[in-house]
């Protein structure tokens, strides 16, 4: 260290200085030769070192400023005469018309052909600028460092590019017009653009480049990202041509084409367009032009073109063109998240069609009642009558669930292919859906149908999976119910039915259905339903376990009757099947024979010993026997049948046991040995004595009709092929569309039932919140219920009056009105 | 020709005294002058010829300067690194080079 500070320290050679002492001039004259010959592309005779140790020397000399000056003096000199010169020459007359409209075919021709040059040339004046200034800016390079730093100029790159700018772009295009080369570019671009349009093919690369261009230079000399000359020149007079073009464009294609074609040219104008922005013009464009075309082609219209008589929307659904739907969404997806006029057009759609099947199935309905009272008097007449609408009635029931759930998949298809499993259109269809099927006010009753005939018939021979999307279905449209609770009224009849009367087809089915229900509707939906199956369940161990007790105790004279019991609890099964004491009246309980009524006597015995302090009622009515008769042949053979008969038909056929061959029984005989009622006893005799295949008895005179003093005789010529025979009672056992009483009846005992949740839930809310005003109350009674039923505010205000009656709950304030709960 | 300027590997660098340098492109690109007097886009005669004459530098710098570029080349992206051996009496003259240079 010390050695080396010892030597000594030469002052730097003055080579770059003093060597041939210059003058600045002398340097600037070869230097601007040499920049000339650069621009006319002479570059490799030149040796950069010299021009930069010349522009380096200048710079040192301190006449950096001069440099810079001269240098945008001679790119101004060399721009506005040489370029401009050029360009201005490529520039045809034809291209100078760009204002006026272009029709003719052979002029548009031209000045295609003439705009092509004119774009060519002017690309290759801004490629060769970008090259030259490229290669003057590196020879400059230290000028540059010094101008931007201790100047604070803009690099002498920038600041030619603003000379091109205004001696090229800007400048005047002759000297007596007043547009100037940008306006003839943008004119010329939009021109080639409106023949792309217009299906021709136009040389893109050539308007990209031109593009480039005006992305490459700006406003102004800082050169932001927004005063592109793209962006201020060129930009908005090409969203506004579009925005004419398409608005021209969207009446022209409604008025000669359908929906669908619109449909399809729109999504091809958008994808042409982003196509454009991609390859012809600027990325930058993109989002501004699908706006337009959001806005001019598919806002303004797409009301109309899901509307188009024919075509529209409707027609698609109709003839289940899918793929069509989907660009319809598509579209209208693009400018409204919510898509109204497409769902607006779906939702009629389906509340069009729902209604249909509505209508088809009330006119089948509604054919019958006609029928009835044309029928007149006769009764037996009706009751044959009867019996084929019903069975008419029934099958349009389960055709309106059949409909529905084609109607479901159809819709659920187009759902799926069509609107992506859009979540708002799901909804506003499930709206649709539930709207039209409430407003079949038999909707539940023929949902309950629609099951019950599967459950009895329809899932023989069908697997699982089949019976579990079928059980699926119909759950879905459960769901649409409003009036869970009038189902399920309507679903515990006919499952009684099913269970008593052993019509099911599966127990297992019927389960499944239930815990399908459960998970659809909730636990308290199902709860009666599932003691229901308890009952049943029950049942069979008390039967088996009576058996045995009989076989313990050994008594004989039992093996003749084999009892199989069902016991249910009276609360959890509809009632009004049971017994038929409509009038009130009280109903001596039907005589048995004696050898049933020491069989009943012991199971009773047997029972209360079980379980003490319970009431057994028989009901005679929903039971069937099976009975060993013997039929005494006129020629002395004995034929012997097995006949499957209701309990009352037992009862009385074993009446014929102790009369004599050849005697007879009045009806008026059999009723009061019997005690059947009425009703059941005129229908039981009626399946034994009038229906054709099974005339068990003989009866006289011979009618359709059951008279009180008809006699009936015991048939011993029966003939039927079969060993065991199955006599059912005249519209008995089978689950049917119920008739107009019976329907008021169901109603009447809907809205006790209602009624009765309704106070239920007024007194529960009102124990918790123990004051509240009237408008309060009624939401929270609404929504606690409307999982069951939509409970008419009607009857809610009475049930709140009658609660008040019966002081559960007091009105504390006027206005507004509420109440208080009475603990 | 441009083109085997192009794929030229090497290039010589000329002292204003006659001293010849080939180093490796990559090396001499490490000054922004001699990058663009290369620079095959440009066409001037240097990029043709792959061959740099430097008027202002003598040999004796022009070492020093090639010694430099190889250096930065080799030490690149290193931490820690030893410093290299500047005699005094070139300091100023490696200053001026490395301003010209633009290094």
């Amino acid at each position: 260290m010390a050695m080396r500070a010892r030597k000594k320290i030469h002052a730097p050679r003055r080579g770059l200085m003093s060597n041939n002492v210059n003058t600045f001039d002398e340097m600037w004259d070869v230097l601007a030769s040499s920049l000339r010959e650069i621009h006319t592309k002479n570059a490799s005779s030149l040796s950069f070192e010299e021009l930069y140790r010349k522009a380096y020397r200048i710079v040192l000399m301190g006449k950096c400023g001069d440099l810079y000056e001269q240098v945008k003096q001679l790119e101004g000199e060399w721009l506005g005469q040489e370029i401009q010169k050029r360009i201005t020459a490529s520039i045809t007359s034809s291209l100078l018309l760009a204002k006026e409209p272009v029709d003719v075919k052979d002029q548009s021709n031209e000045r295609r052909a003439a705009g092509e040059k004119f774009l060519s040339v002017l690309r290759e004046a801004w490629e060769d600028h970008q090259l030259c200034m490229g290669m003057i800016t590196d020879v400059l390079m230290y000028m540059d460092r010094v101008v931007t730093t201790e100047h604070r100029k803009p690099s002498i790159y920038v600041a030619t590019m603003a000379i091109f700018r205004d001696c090229v772009i800007r400048s005047n295009v002759r000297s007596d017009s007043d547009s100037v080369v940008g306006d003839v570019l943008k004119d010329t671009v939009l021109f080639m653009i409106q023949l792309e349009r217009a299906g021709h093919v136009i040389e893109r690369p050539l308007i990209r480049h031109c593009i480039y261009m005006l992305e490459g230079l700006y406003e102004t000399i800082t050169e932001e990202e927004s005063s592109k000359l793209y962006l201020t020149m060129f930009e908005p007079a090409f969203i506004e041509t579009s925005r004419s073009f398409y608005r021209t464009e969207g009446q022209r294609i409604l008025e000669m084409a359908d929906a669908a074609t619109f449909c399809k040219i729109a999504s091809n104008r958008i994808a042409e367009e982003r196509e454009r922005c991609l390859y012809t013009l600027s990325t930058l464009t993109e989002s501004k032009i699908k706006d337009v075309l959001d806005e001019e082609l598919i806002s303004r219209h797409i009301a109309e073109v899901v509307n188009l008589e024919g075509t529209g929307v409707r027609s698609m659904i109709d003839n289940d063109r899918v793929d069509v739907l989907a660009s319809v969404y598509e579209l209208n997806s693009r400018v409204d998240k919510k898509k109204t006029p497409l769902t607006l057009a779906v939702q009629k759609r389906i509340v069009e069609m729902g209604q249909e099947i509505n209508a088809s199935a009330t006119s089948a309905q509604s054919a019958k009642p006609v029928e009835k009272e044309t029928n007149g008097d006769k009764k037996s007449e009706k009751e044959k009558e009867k019996e084929k609408p019903m069975n008419q009635q029934t099958m349009s029931a389960i055709k309106w669930v059949d409909d529905i759930l084609a109607l479901k998949s159809k819709f659920d298809r187009i759902w799926k292919e069509s609107f992506k499993q859009d979540q708002g259109m799901e909804g506003a269809m499930m709206n649709s859906f539930s709207e039209f099927i409430n407003s079949n006010p038999r909707s539940s009753e023929y949902l309950s149908l629609f099951f019950d005939e599967n459950l009895k018939k329809g899932i023989k021979g069908k697997t699982e999976s089949e019976v579990d999307s079928l059980l699926d279905n119909g759950i879905t449209l459960l769901r649409y119910v409003k009036d869970k609770d009038l189902f399920e009224t309507y679903y515990k009849k006919h499952l009684s039915r099913r269970l008593l009367m052993k019509r099911s087809v599966s127990m297992d089915a019927e389960r499944q259905m239930i815990s399908k229900m459960k998970v659809e509707v909730g636990n308290q939906f199902t709860q009666r339903l599932e003691s229901m199956f308890r009952d049943m369940t029950v049942s069979d161990d008390l039967t088996s376990s009576y058996k045995d007790h009989i076989k313990k105790t050994g008594d004989p004279d039992q093996k003749k009757v084999d009892l199989e019991i069902n016991v249910l609890t009276s609360t959890m099964w509809p009632m009004e099947i049971m017994s038929n004491n409509k009038d009130g009246e009280v109903q001596l309980p039907c005589i048995f024979p004696k050898e049933i009524e020491s069989t009943k006597q012991s199971f009773e015995q047997f029972y209360l010993s079980k379980h003490s302090g319970r009431k057994l009622s028989w009901q005679a009515s929903m039971g069937t026997a099976d009975i060993r008769a013997t039929f005494q042949r006129s020629n002395g053979k004995v034929q012997r049948h097995e006949l499957n008969v209701s309990t009352y038909a037992m009862v009385i056929l074993v009446l014929f046991n102790d009369v004599p061959a050849g005697e007879s029984l009045t009806y008026e005989e059999i009723q009061a040995r019997t005690r059947i009622p009425n009703h059941d006893l005129i229908r039981n005799l009626q399946s034994l004595a009038v229906a054709p295949k099974t005339r068990v008895l003989k009866k006289e005179p011979m009618s359709k009709d059951v008279k009180p003093t008809d006699k009936f005789f015991f048939n011993h010529d029966f003939q039927s092929p079969f060993m065991k025979v199955r006599i059912g009672v005249v519209s008995g056992g089978a689950n049917k569309v119920e008739n107009q009483d019976q329907r008021k009846e169901t109603e009447q005992k809907m809205n006790e039932e209602r009624g009765a949740s309704i106070e239920a839930a007024v007194v529960r809310i009102m124990k918790q919140r123990k004051k509240l005003v009237h408008s309060q109350l009624m939401n929270e009674v609404l929504s606690q219920l409307s999982g069951r039923f939509s409970p008419n505010i009607n009857m809610v205000k009475k049930r709140i009056e009658s609660l008040i009656d019966r002081e559960y709950l007091e009105r504390v304030a006027e206005e507004p009105p509420t109440y208080g709960y009475i603990a | 020709m441009s083109s085997t300027a192009q794929t030229q590997e090497y290039v010589t660098l000329v002292s204003g005294d006659g001293f010849e340098f080939v180093v490796p492109r990559s090396t001499a690109c490490v000054s922004g002058t001699i990058r663009r007097m290369l620079d095959p886009s440009s066409n001037f005669s240097e990029a043709i010829t792959g061959r740099c004459v430097l008027e202002t530098l003598s040999g004796v710098v022009l070492e020093k300067v090639c010694e430099y570029f190889c250096y930065n080349q080799k030490n690149k992206e290193q931490a820690n690194v030893p410093d290299m051996d500047i005699p005094p009496e070139l300091c100023l003259e490696l200053l001026m080079a490395a301003d010209y240079l633009d290094t």
